[in-house]
Order: C-alpha cells, then sequence, then structure tokens
C-alpha cells in the first residue's frame, strides 16, 4: 500500500464524513432554515389586504424567479399572482383555525395541506371532548384551495353559520362553525 | 345490581359505535418517507464506519484483516435490524437520530480498535471487541426500549420511582463490597469480573423525575416570590427541590470525588427548571450554587485543585510532572497539535502516547488522526443530534414530553460540552464519556436509551391530536 493511496484515502475519507453532515443538513432545511411554504400565503394576505396591485406586482416576478421552486409554492404564488380577480376561488386557503367559543376560546392551530379530522376519539387532529361530539364527527378537507367540511353522520350535527351542514360544503372564511359547545373560524 | 347496571347500559349503548368507526376507518399504508430517508442515511453511515475500521487495518497493519470487519458488519445488521424494528413501531420517528447515534458509535469503535492495534491486544481483552459487544447490548436494550414504551407518559406516572431510582443507583458505588474506585474516583461497581458505571443510568432516571416533577410545580416555581432588581425570585419553599439536587451533586463531587458527574446532575436540573419556567432567577442561583461550591471544592479538595491548577498552569514543568498533574492534558494537547488541519490519517499518528486515549481522551485520538477537518465533522454530528432533540421537544404536544426531549438532549450536549471543553482546556477537566465514542459499556447503554426514548417521543409527536378541547 503505497503512501499516495493512503492520502487519498484518507482525504476521501473526511470527504464522506462532510458528505455525511451536509447530507442531514439538506434534508434538514426547512427545518433549519423555516418553511417557506407557509410564510409566502401570510405575506400576500397581509399586503393583498392594504394593497392588492403592490401584492399582484410583487408577486409577478416571484413566481418567475422560483423557476426551480416546489410545487406548494408555485401553487401560493399562481393565485396571488391573480389576485385581482374577484373570484373567491382563487384566494388562497385559509391557514389557521381558531376556536371562537367553547372552552378553548382564543385558542387556534395552523392548517396544513391535509385534512383535519375532528371528534371524540384520540386520533382525531382537532379531538373535542363534550357531551355533543360524536367519535368521529366532521373533517375539513382542502379541495383544490378551497376548505370543505364534511359531516361524519354525527349524532347532534355540524353547524355552518347556524345551518346544519348535510353534504360537503365550502367554509368561507371568519365564519363561524360550531361542533357542540365549541364554534371555530377559518382564517388566514 | 346497581353496580354492573351502569356498566352494561353503557355495553348496549357503546356496541354499535365500533362496529360504525370501523366500517368508516382507513387503512390505506402509506410509503414511509422518513423510514426510506433513515435507511439511505443509515447506509452511508454504515459506510462510514467499515471504511474507518478499514482504514485503520491499512494505516497500522498495511493489510486488510477480514476477521474484525465481519465482526463490524454483524453489528451493522444489527442497526439495520433497528431499522426495521422502526418501520413497525416507530414509523413516524425522526430520521437522523439512528443514522447519526450509528457513525458516531462506529468511528468510537475504529479509534479503540486502532488503539488495541497499536497496544498489540488481542481478543477478549482488546477493548475494541468489548466496545462491539457493549453495542449490541445496548442496541438491543434500545430497541427494547422502544417496543416496551409505546407511549412516553407512562414514565410520567414512575416519576417519584426515578427519582428513587436514580439516587439509588448514584449511591450504590459508595457501598462497601461493591464499589470500585477507578484512577481516583469511585464510580464504578464490581460483580464479579463485571464492572458498571451506574450513575450513566442515573442520568436518564433523574432526567425523568425532573420532568415529571416540574411539569407539577412549574407554578409554584415561576410565579410566586418577590421581584428584586428585575429578577423574580422564588419563596424559601420551593428551593427545597434545588437545595436537595445541590446537596446530592455536591456529594457527588465530594464522596465519590467526581467533578463532571456532578456538573451534569446539576447542569440537568438547571436547565430543566429555565426551560419549564423561564425564569433567569433559577439560572442565576443555580450558577451561583454551583460555582460557590466548585471553588470551595478547589480550595479544600485536592484533586479538584489539582485540576484547576493543570488547567490554568498546564506547560509550567512542575505541573506537568507533578503526579496526577497536566501530562495527560498536555500530550492531549501535542497530539491534536500534530494531527493539524487534516490529521495524520486513521492508523498513521501515535494516540497511544496519552494515557486514557480510547476513553477520555478520544477526541484528541480522533483529533491527531482525523484532524481539525474530522473533529469539526464529528462536533458537526453531535450538534445536528442535540438540534433534533430539541426539536422534538419543541414540536411535543404534551409538557411532560416536552421537558423530558430537552432534558435528555441537554445530558449529551453538557457531556460533550464537558469532555470536549475539558481537553481542550476550554474548561477545567472532569472525566465525562464522550456520549457514543468513548470506550465504556454503562455510556453506551445509557445514550441509546436515550436516543431511543427521543425516537419513541418524536414517533408520538405526529399521532398526536393538534388540539384538545376538554369540557
Amino acid at each position: 500500500m503505497s503512501e499516495l493511496t493512503l492520502l487519498v484515502l484518507r482525504i476521501g475519507f473526511l470527504i464522506l464524513l462532510w458528505a455525511f453532515v451536509f447530507a442531514i443538513v439538506y434534508a434538514l432545511r426547512s427545518d433549519l432554515f423555516g418553511q417557506k411554504v407557509r410564510r409566502l400565503p401570510a405575506q400576500n394576505g397581509q399586503s393583498a389586504a392594504s394593497a392588492p396591485v403592490v401584492a399582484a406586482s410583487a408577486a409577478a416576478p416571484a413566481a418567475a424567479a422560483s423557476a426551480a421552486a416546489t410545487a406548494p409554492i408555485a401553487r401560493t404564488s399562481a393565485p396571488a399572482a391573480t389576485a385581482d380577480d374577484d373570484e373567491p376561488q382563487a384566494e388562497p386557503p385559509a391557514r389557521r383555525l381558531v376556536i371562537t367559543s367553547g372552552a378553548k376560546e382564543g385558542m387556534e392551530l395552523e392548517l396544513g395541506d391535509d385534512q383535519l379530522t375532528i371528534g371524540r376519539s384520540a386520533d382525531s387532529g382537532l379531538v373535542i371532548r363534550d357531551d355533543y361530539t360524536s367519535t368521529h364527527h366532521a373533517r375539513l378537507m382542502l379541495w383544490s384551495d378551497q376548505w370543505m367540511i364534511q359531516d361524519l353522520d354525527s349524532t347532534n350535527g355540524t353547524f355552518l353559520n347556524g345551518k346544519r351542514v348535510s353534504i360537503p360544503t365550502p367554509v368561507p372564511l371568519n365564519t363561524p362553525v360550531s361542533i357542540g359547545t365549541t364554534t371555530f373560524e377559518l382564517r388566514r | 345490581m346497581p353496580p354492573t347496571s351502569p356498566e352494561g347500559a353503557a355495553a348496549t349503548q357503546a356496541s354499535p359505535e365500533p362496529t360504525f368507526t370501523r366500517s368508516i376507518a382507513i387503512t390505506v399504508r402509506q410509503p414511509s418517507k422518513l423510514r426510506n430517508l433513515e435507511l439511505v442515511l443509515l447506509l452511508v453511515a454504515l459506510g462510514i464506519g467499515g471504511t474507518a475500521l478499514a482504514l485503520v487495518q491499512l494505516g497500522v497493519n498495511g493489510e486488510l484483516d477480514p476477521g474484525v470487519l465481519w465482526q463490524a458488519s454483524a453489528l451493522g445488521m444489527l442497526a439495520l435490524g433497528m431499522h426495521v424494528a422502526l418501520r413497525i413501531v416507530a414509523r413516524d420517528a425522526d430520521p437522523f437520530i439512528l443514522p447519526i447515534a450509528t457513525t458516531l458509535n462506529a468511528l468510537g469503535i475504529a479509534m479503540i480498535y486502532r488503539i488495541d492495534l497499536a497496544r498489540g491486544d488481542s481478543g477478549w481483552e482488546s477493548l475494541g471487541i468489548r466496545q462491539m459487544v457493549w453495542t449490541a447490548i445496548a442496541m438491543v436494550i434500545a430497541l427494547a426500549v422502544i417496543v416496551v414504551i409505546r407511549n412516553h407518559r407512562v414514565l410520567a406516572r414512575y416519576r417519584y420511582i426515578a427519582m428513587l431510582a436514580g439516587i439509588v443507583l448514584l449511591l450504590l458505588p459508595m457501598l462497601p463490597g461493591i464499589g470500585l474506585t477507578l484512577n481516583g474516583a469511585r464510580l464504578w461497581i464490581q460483580l464479579g469480573s463485571f464492572t458498571f458505571q451506574p450513575g450513566e443510568i442515573a442520568k436518564i432516571a433523574l432526567a425523568i423525575f425532573f420532568a415529571g416533577y416540574l411539569v407539577t410545580a412549574r407554578d409554584s416555581l415561576s410565579l410566586v416570590g418577590r421581584r428584586v432588581l428585575g429578577l423574580q425570585l422564588p419563596r424559601a419553599r420551593d428551593l427545597g427541590p434545588i437545595l436537595i439536587i445541590w446537596v446530592a451533586a455536591m456529594a457527588v463531587l465530594i464522596f465519590q470525588r467526581d467533578l463532571g458527574t456532578s456538573l451534569l446532575y446539576f447542569g440537568l436540573f438547571i436547565v430543566m427548571i429555565y426551560v419549564s419556567t423561564g425564569r433567569l432567577s433559577w439560572v442565576l442561583i443555580g450558577l451561583g450554587l454551583f460555582l460557590g461550591g466548585a471553588a470551595v471544592a478547589s480550595r479544600t479538595l485536592t484533586y479538584v485543585e489539582g485540576r484547576f491548577a493543570a488547567w490554568l498552569d498546564s506547560f509550567n514543568p512542575e505541573v506537568y510532572d507533578a503526579q496526577g498533574g497536566s501530562y495527560q492534558l498536555v500530550q492531549g494537547l501535542f497530539g491534536m497539535a500534530q494531527g493539524g488541519l487534516v490529521g495524520t490519517g486513521l492508523g498513521q499518528g501515535r494516540p497511544t502516547i496519552t494515557p486514557l486515549a480510547e476513553s477520555d481522551y478520544i477526541i484528541t485520538a480522533l483529533g491527531e488522526e482525523l484532524g481539525l477537518v474530522g473533529l469539526f465533522a464529528i462536533l458537526g454530528l453531535y450538534l445536528l443530534f442535540v438540534a433534533r432533540g430539541f426539536r422534538i421537544g419543541f414540536n411535543g404536544t404534551d409538557d411532560f414530553g416536552r421537558l423530558l426531549a430537552v432534558g435528555l438532549s441537554f445530558v449529551v450536549v453538557l457531556q460533550v460540552f464537558v469532555v470536549v471543553g475539558g481537553v481542550t482546556r476550554v474548561i477545567p477537566l472532569t472525566g465525562l464519556t464522550t456520549p457514543f465514542l468513548a470506550a465504556g459499556g454503562s455510556a453506551l447503554v445509557a445514550n441509546w436509551i436515550i436516543a431511543a426514548l427521543l425516537l419513541r417521543l418524536s414517533d408520538e409527536v405526529r399521532h398526536q391530536p393538534r388540539l384538545v378541547v376538554d369540557e
């Protein structure tokens, strides 16, 4: 075994070690540098409320620059580019669920892209334990950027703005949804 | 019969419900992205371990010895078995902990094996073989922990038993007959030819106790008390537990003659109390108590005094030549200087000049042969491991789990700081083990249990409800 081979091997080993460290850092990038997906809609929502023209023009270069962006970013920037349309479907979906009355009034949780199940059972995403809630009571689903509420044949019903929900129904922003003694709203 | 009738009614009411829920339960098994990522990283980790062993053999003997490589590949199979078990029992566990722990463990084995080769040890007397056997034992125990503890909140129920177990384990080496004094510290127990350091397991038990205790006691620790100079001072009666832990830490310092362990226990408690209450005053009180105790100890206890002298004045010939002086520390520094930026290469340095190069000074041995570049990669791996632990705590849904994750990660980070800081003359040298790297079975078992608990906690996070509304 020549000196040169050993030298190459030992430098190679150090490179392997660092490659491993960087592989982990790369896999963790969303964790270390923050999630882009969650922050963009919030910025768009705030600026769109104050000055929609600015938001649309600001979103245009961002959309152009993000040619290599991942799918969720592309999806959220696309509706922002067409924000001057009045279609409610084109707006980014709600990102927060805020409890407006009930035992945990004022609590809120962030909505992801997955569905959120609501019910008494411990495997629900939002567990509500009171006398009126069924084990699997309802679920919130994201259908083409619109949150829909579906009642899962609950005993005491799910109420959207006071009306009992029987088929999957779109949930507009800031509209009370009641399950048992708990009422929540979706906000951006 | 009044007692049975409500149950009967409940049973008839409940009976239609399970069939209903079962009919709508969705049982699609999604491919587990996290586990696939873990598998890729684990294969890289095993590659690093195998390469390190092969390089050691090439560097020392100039040829490969397949025997040890076969034994190491058996360990690799065990790590893969652990990965397969995680696929079944903890599918959503963190994918980075197992590969990082495996890499560090493998690097440690390679370095210890290298020191064996330099000393000419082989067979059961060699530390490398023992370290491999202990790794296997530790991994099996970690696997058992993951399988048996399906819900970490069970541990909260046993918090006072954990406290008792922790204190008993701490005091066990002081019992005459089984206690064993090695290198001046009375930390080991000996049963036949089998030695064990019970303090290593005690740190896990104490982390469980602190987490359970602080969840219930933190309101009285954080909200009550007077404000003095902008600091919220706790009431005298709330100081009780912190004083008990301080006394225990000082007892270890004085009677077992171990500075590092007492620093570890007390630091763990201070960090967990700070995380649970958010009060800076606790940190200041704790640091004041420890520094006060250590200052008194450095004046009165000769071995602590010697450590301070070796730290402050290492290159003084009198200190260097003294019994228990700075010879070992300075040899470690010379080793790292010899390694320089890229190191001498595995198997090509002379790490055995430093006494205890396989345990306390494994960092300087690795620094000599892998250089600053390699040492920083190792420190980077520790950083990532601990960052994952803190992230698991941050994402946790219940306070006990959060505190436990933070406490267990802090045990690891404090050990790394104390050991690496000690051998590089940042702080006085104290005898703690480098997690996963240093030779020592009890430390390996304890650190693998910590890894297992972190895996279990991270798996729970994704199964928990996002929000619970309880009447």
